[in-house]
């Protein structure tokens, strides 16, 4: 019995596992000194065991008397999740290195950030759900003051950590709630009582509080308040990683409890949902517009990106869910390599992120320019480029979900949202010449860059097979 | 050729070109002819069985999972805009090979062009509404690419910005319209949405629909309001404005709305919001083409006139109307393309494209004046030329056509658009080649090589070929691709001819002719009045319109994140105390299942301390000691309420975790000012006090109703009852909880609590190693310290408590299975004990005599807890399983043991310890070995001044 459940976690046992001797064992060497090494291992092992989960088991099972759940729904958040987070720890790490930034924690905090997301992704009780999202938040609350000498790192990861806090409370009181209106925390024992129309005020109550909780983690309007600050607060590479990973994760867990828990009841939060998709895409399109900091501009761009994936998530549909795994999917590998371009731009070896210092870039470095001018082509949603299907798929499942006007309103806000991405490209076509940023090769950052934006070009062919992948992981979801 | 390799070629043959360059400039251009060539064979090879009337199609599923599929067709429709998008590429690769100097970089142009090209022959070949919209895209960013081409020049920035944020723009509202289309039908397939005219225009969407796509195509095709980015784009290289602005790109919406003719058109909205815009435009345009100085500025708003009269054209909504556009589409594109073309040959042999500094032209440049001037008059809408056939057909239309009940609004602004339109062409002839010849001109003007002025050339061979044998050479094309626009296989019969007799038209034309001739006789006075004149300038709308945004955006992050944590919370609970408001109205109410209880005296009194207690903590929490004096209180109250509520082991915790915390953070305030600083204002302050009120409120509510409703459950309780002694051996069941049933929890609470010590103890070790330390040192009090630091009475209370203390612990210790009390409350009890020593006799007294460190204590707690559990598995039981017996001593009574007082031990000890590491921790950071407590007793027998005092006296 207990055997095959630990056959089933078995994944997250390895990470946690490697995690902990890692922790251990550079405590006990070289610490820090070790730190370069124990990156790129951990990128490996990630990768490695994204490999495993992908080809691994299919169909659905479950431990622990379905406090986990393993199906395609949650094999593909992971594979997700560990692929991109693998990826930013082989980019943070020589930028790290080179600025004295790299402690042999980093890649341990985000080996159980990564034990967290999946956990949260295959969660199917509360109490599952809740220890999944707080090892995850607890390690990226450190992660995200990891610069501990800088005022603005602390401060962000001060703030992330007090209003974190306050929604894990809220979520907290939204799960007591709903255990003490069904008599249970597993998902599947509340989808039993949880029927639209008949949904107790209680239960109502719990409903709107997880939605809160979880609104905060994905970083939706108003929620959202804690990302301009920490993106820009915290070093790159760890912004790189806020941008991606866990906001895979925390949208599949939204998604796994509307639809495993209160899939009886769509009519009682999709309009909650659609709502804070609406303004967050409003606000994320709108707030961008004045922004000079190219990682400020990027937490307004993943707050807009996050209500487009709501969307999805308020159509309620199977189609929706697919939609939202499509969406999230592409909105990651887009971020991946527009957070590689990021990480390369330095003047005499420090970091900028004035977005006029990409003045006449395309000049200097043709490739680059033309590589990021197809990410943020592919982020605006601008055909023919990847990113433009997944706003194409999160839309029709709006408009059939009955929803046109919040598909309208999502093509109005990527409309004004275009402004932004077009002016990055605007000055590094025809900005007027300035200081130069430095000419920076390192291989890595390139090739991911490169390859990102490979897929966003190549992907148009057959979106590399996840559109299949989505539908199938979206059917076991939603049932 | 299948349409699958048309639309491919160029796509594929974009990489030629900028791979031959190494091979010359030659290669490169021969390249990029060759893959026009290719495809222009390509669609000829398909035009008999197009004109015949029947659709070529090629079908291929790509995406099904959101219904785009890569079908395309071929019907007369798209024929035509191909070979115009394909022949006029083929012309213009050729005058650019001449145009572009040495500077240039070639292969790149070729490469854009080439991708360009293949965009616009997608949009016209797709049966597929998400695959037009790709190409689409793909053209505004490909003519971004080329009009951004002469990046040095400022104006090429900001027009290719300009073209791109406004059609790029129109693009993305028309994903919406096409999304709603979609959806109105089922499919997104052109074939099978061509054919519901009927359910697309009874849906109460087809508005919406309408309104996004005319958006797209407005923004496209330069109409008005969105005109203002075409003359802007003009920086762009002349091949380029030839063949974006006038040939091909911004005909993509006019292209579009003839294609979506068939379902959209016919209704009274659609007549007004295109046959107005179109009407509107062509006015604009003509107006403001007369006086622009730059040549390509002035056939750019000629450009955007015409476009306005083709989409006026469309808009009214006649199988013959559109014709006259279809018509007009093909004529505009050969003259208005030579023009560009011409204009690009005087701005290259003379290095100027400013009329006033031109002039007289005609005997230095002969041939490129005879190219300009047929295509000029053409232009003008003068007979012969194939201009004066289509203007003739669309004056005509007007006269037939209503707007809001008037007859005349329609012709007379028609014929006054026109006067204006000849009057640039006439312009374009008189002040450039006629006139004086001049001295000054920037270089010295002649006729360039045949490159140049071929390609011009043959479109005016064109003009002239088309006025006169207007049936013979383009009707069956007229006609076939009028079918396709009206989606009827029998379109009306296309018969154009020069002398038609004396209709309306020809007085409207003839009217038309002659004021323009006075338009280009007034031309001075004109510009003057012009000049002077205040009117909108689009370009500076436009910018203000962004400067706008960009400050209404700026207000909004200003606001929202001002980087203040409390404005960040306060929005986060206001909106989750609305996502309660809507959970509330929108669910059912819950009738009170159960009463409350009666209020007696007691409760009320300590529900009144409570209340006022934490009104004072609100009212006081500046002052941070008194507010933890006042938060004692509070703790006080929860754990009596504890205790009034039948849970004395509650109460018995939570006492003694109140004592701990109270004197830890006693300790804390050290590293802190004695107070806090007033930071917010008064109205911040109501704020906060509002959404606090409400949230207490709301939570209390919550709780009520919880309270008095039944529980959907039966509670876990009774099981615990049931099982405490039977299974635990135990009577009182919190304990039994702890240590048995949920035994794995406490075992990981207690390593937590240890954790949570030590770290403790490492910030404070990290801090004191700092400067932090000194600065605390020296510090000054803010009140003046009491003399006594070490009170005679409190030391010597507190060394006769200590065993009695410990005394109470150890039997707190040993009934807690049976009865209130336990590990946890006991280790909270010693620590007391132990600090009490530590406050009333100094931090080095008490050190020099507790020597054991804190930190083993925390470990042997731990390790104990762990062995205890682990014995179990010597029984072959699972971890943490408690056995308990009797065991019966003389002359003891019997007494009970169990393995569960030993696992409490483990607890017992990890509380000391944790607790002890803390406040000791904390407390460090005043003392230095040697002083302050070298005597900790005021009055200390031994002391050296005491015994002398004593001999004195």
């Amino acid at each position: 019995m207990i055997q095959a459940d630990l056959n089933i976690i078995l994944p997250e046992i390895v990470l946690s596992v490697y995690a902990m001797l890692a922790l251990v064992g550079a405590v006990y060497t070289s610490k820090d000194g070790l730190a370069p090494v124990l990156t790129w291992v951990t990128a490996a092992l990630m990768f490695v065991l994204g490999i495993w989960i992908a080809t691994g088991s299919s169909g659905t099972e479950t431990a622990f008397n379905g406090m986990f759940i393993n199906d395609g729904f949650a094999r593909f958040s992971k594979v997700t999740i560990l692929f991109s987070a693998a990826a930013i720890l082989i980019m943070s790490q020589e930028y790290m290195s080179r600025r004295g930034l790299l402690r042999f924690e980093y890649p341990v905090l985000v080996a159980l950030a990564a034990v967290g997301m999946m956990m949260m992704v295959s969660s199917g009780d509360l109490i599952a759900l809740y220890m999944g999202l707080e090892l995850q938040s607890l390690a990226l609350y450190v992660v995200a003051a990891l610069r501990r000498d800088s005022v603005k790192s602390t401060e962000a990861g001060l703030k992330y950590f007090v209003l974190g806090a306050l929604s894990s409370g809220l979520l907290l009181y939204g799960a007591s709630l709903v255990y003490g209106f069904a008599g249970t925390t597993a998902f599947a024992g509340i989808i039993q009582t949880a029927h639209h129309g008949e949904l107790s005020l209680g239960l109502l109550f719990g409903l709107v509080f997880l939605i809160s909780g979880l609104a905060f983690k994905v970083s939706a309007v108003p929620f959202h308040m804690w990302t301009p600050d920490v993106y820009e607060g915290s070093p790159t590479p760890v912004t790189a990683f806020f941008a991606t990973a866990p906001k895979m994760a925390a949208m599949a867990l939204f998604a796994r409890v509307m639809h495993d828990a209160f899939g009886n009841a769509v009519a009682d939060w999709q309009q909650v949902i659609a709502l804070l998709a609406l303004l967050s895409m409003f606000l994320g399109a709108f707030a961008a517009i004045g922004q000079r900091d190219i990682k400020r501009l990027m937490a307004y761009s993943s707050i807009a990106h996050m209500g487009y994936a709501l969307m999805g998530l308020a159509a309620g549909t199977v189609l929706g869910v697919q939609a939202l795994l499509v969406y999230m999917a592409i909105y990651v590998t887009m971020n991946v390599g527009t957070f590689a371009f990021i990480l390369m731009m330095e003047k005499d070896g420090q970091p900028v992120t004035d977005i006029t210092a990409l003045n006449m870039y395309s000049k200097r470095e043709p490739g680059k320019a033309l590589a990021l001018l197809i990410l943020m082509f592919s982020l605006a949603g601008v055909p023919p480029m990847l990113g433009f299907f997944g706003k194409l798929y999160v839309l029709r499942a709006a408009y059939e979900a009955g929803l046109a006007w919040l598909a309208v309103a999502g093509v109005i806000a990527s409309v004004i949202g275009a402004f932004y991405y077009l002016r990055i490209v605007y000055y590094m076509y025809f900005g007027e010449e300035g200081d130069a940023l430095d000419e920076n090769s390192s291989p890595v950052l390139w090739g991911f860059l490169m390859a990102s934006a490979a897929v966003m070009v190549l992907g148009v062919i057959n979106m590399f097979g996840i559109e299949g992948a989505a539908a199938a992981a979206a059917v076991t979801l939603v049932n | 050729m299948s349409l699958f390799l048309i639309a491919a070629l160029p796509f594929l043959g974009a990489i030629l070109p900028a791979l031959l360059i190494r091979a010359g400039r030659n290669a490169s251009s021969s390249a990029a002819g060759a893959v026009s060539l290719l495809a222009f064979i390509g669609l000829l090879l398909n035009a008999p069985a197009v004109l015949r009337g029947e659709v070529v199609t090629a079908k291929l599923t790509w995406l099904p999972g959101i219904g785009l599929n890569a079908n395309f067709m071929l019907d007369g429709l798209g024929l035509l805009f191909a070979g115009l998008i394909l022949g006029i590429g083929l012309l213009i690769i050729l005058y650019a090979r001449f145009y572009l100097s040495r500077e240039d970089p070639m292969g790149q142009f070729y490469t854009y062009l080439l991708l360009f090209q293949g965009a616009m022959v997608g949009i016209v070949l797709s049966d597929n509404i998400l695959l037009l919209l790709i190409f689409w895209e793909l053209t505004s960013l490909s003519s971004f690419l080329l009009i951004g081409y002469w990046k040095h020049l400022p104006e090429g920035r900001q027009g290719a910005r300009m073209a791109l944020a406004v059609t790029g723009s129109g693009g993305l509202a028309m994903i919406a319209g096409m999304l709603i289309l979609g959806n109105i039908v089922g499919s997104y397939d052109l074939s099978v949405i061509l054919q519901n005219k009927a359910l697309i225009q009874s849906s109460p969407y087809y508005v919406p629909a309408l309104i996004l796509i005319l958006i797209g195509c407005f923004t496209k095709s330069a109409q008005f309001p969105f005109h203002f980015w075409l003359p802007h784009a003009m920086a762009a290289p002349t091949p380029v404005s030839a063949y974006l602005h006038s040939a091909t790109m911004v005909k993509a919406g006019l292209f579009l709305m003839a294609r979506m003719w068939p379902v959209l058109a016919g209704t009274e909205i659609w007549f007004y919001i295109v046959a107005t815009t179109g009407l509107v435009t062509m006015l604009l345009g003509a107006i403001i083409a007369n006086f622009k100085d730059d040549l390509k500025g002035l056939l750019a708003f000629s450009t955007v006139s015409h476009l306005g009269l083709i989409t006026m054209l469309l808009g009214i909504g006649t199988p013959i109307a559109a014709m006259a556009a279809i018509f007009h589409i093909i004529n505009h594109a050969t003259f208005k393309a030579a023009l560009f073309m011409s204009a690009g040959i005087v701005d290259h042999e003379t290095h100027t494209r400013d009329i006033k500094r031109l002039g007289g032209l005609r005997h230095l440049m002969p041939i490129t004046f005879t190219i300009a001037t047929i295509a000029s008059l053409s232009m003008a809408g003068i007979p012969p030329f194939n201009g004066f056939l289509s203007k003739e057909m669309m004056l005509e239309e007007t006269t037939h056509t209503l707007w809001a009940n008037s007859h005349y609004l329609l012709p007379v602004i028609a014929v006054l658009a026109a006067v204006f339109s000849a009057g640039y062409s006439f312009r374009y002839i008189a002040h450039v080649f006629l006139g004086p010849k001049r001295s000054d001109y920037p270089a010295t003007p002649h006729d360039p090589g045949p490159g140049l002025w071929l390609s011009p050339a043959f479109l005016v061979v064109l003009v002239v070929l088309i006025g006169l044998f207007p049936n013979a050479i383009v009707g069956p094309l007229v006609e076939s691709a009028t079918a396709a626009v009206v989606n009827d296989a029998h379109p009306p019969h296309f018969h154009a001819k020069l002398w038609h007799g004396f209709t309306p038209a020809l007085y409207m034309s003839m009217a038309a002719i002659a004021g323009g001739l006075l338009v280009l006789y007034a031309h001075a006075r004109l510009e003057r009045g012009w000049l002077a004149a205040r009117r909108p300038e689009a370009k500076q709308i436009f910018d203000s319109l962004m400067g706008a945004a960009t400050r209404t955006s700026r207000v909004i992050t200003d606001t929202l994140h001002d980087g203040a944590l409390t404005r960040y919370a306060a929005i986060f609970v206001l909106f989750s105390l609305s996502l309660a408001g809507y959970a509330y109205f929108s669910g059912t109410t819950v009738t009170p299942a159960r009463g409350t209880t009666d209020a007696s005296a007691l409760p009320i009194l300590a529900w009144v301390c409570l209340v006022g207690a934490t009104l004072c903590v609100v009212f006081f929490h500046r002052n941070r000691l008194l507010s933890l004096v006042v938060m004692g209180i509070i703790g006080l109250i929860v754990s009596l309420s504890f205790n009034y509520l039948s849970a004395p082991d509650l109460a018995l915790t939570q006492i003694s975790v109140e004592v701990v915390t109270i004197i830890l953070l006693l300790l804390a305030l050290n590293f802190m000012p004695q107070e806090t600083p007033v930071e917010s204002t008064t109205g911040r302050r109501f704020r906060d006090a509002v959404l606090a009120i409400g949230g207490g409120v709301g939570v209390a509510g919550l709780a009520y109703a919880i309270m008095t409703s039944n529980s959907v459950f039966p509670t876990i309780s009774e099981f615990h009852l049931a099982n405490s002694y039977k299974g635990g051996g135990g009577t009182n069941v919190v304990n039994v909880i702890l240590v048995d049933f949920r035994g794995f929890d406490t075992f990981g609470e207690i390593i937590v609590l240890g954790i949570a010590a030590i770290i403790i103890y490492a910030i404070t070790e990290a801090i004191l190693s700092s400067r932090v330390r000194a600065r605390l040192l020296n510090r000054k009090p803010t009140f003046p310290q009491a003399g006594d630091a070490h009170p005679l009475m409190m030391v010597v209370a507190t060394r006769v408590m200590m065993p009695i203390a410990l005394m109470v612990a150890a039997y707190i210790f040993f009934r807690g299975h049976n009865m209130p009390g336990g590990g946890f409350v006991a280790g909270l009890i010693a620590a007391i004990a132990v600090i009490m020593q530590y406050m009333a006799s100094g931090f080095g007294w008490a050190t020099e005599r507790q020597r054991l460190p804190y930190h083993g204590i925390i470990g042997s707690g731990v390790l104990i807890a762990a062995m205890t559990g682990m014995g179990a598995w010597f029984n072959g039981m699972p971890f943490l399983t408690s056995a308990f017996g009797y065991i019966h001593l003389e002359p003891l009574e019997e007494f009970e043991w169990a393995t569960a007082a030993l696992f409490d031990l483990g607890v017992f000890l990890a509380v000391v310890g944790a607790v002890m590491l803390a406040l000791e921790s904390l407390a460090r950071y005043a003392w230095q070995p040697g002083i302050a407590s070298e005597h900790p007793m005021d009055i200390n027998p031994e002391r050296d001044d005491a015994l002398d005092e004593l001999q004195e006296s």
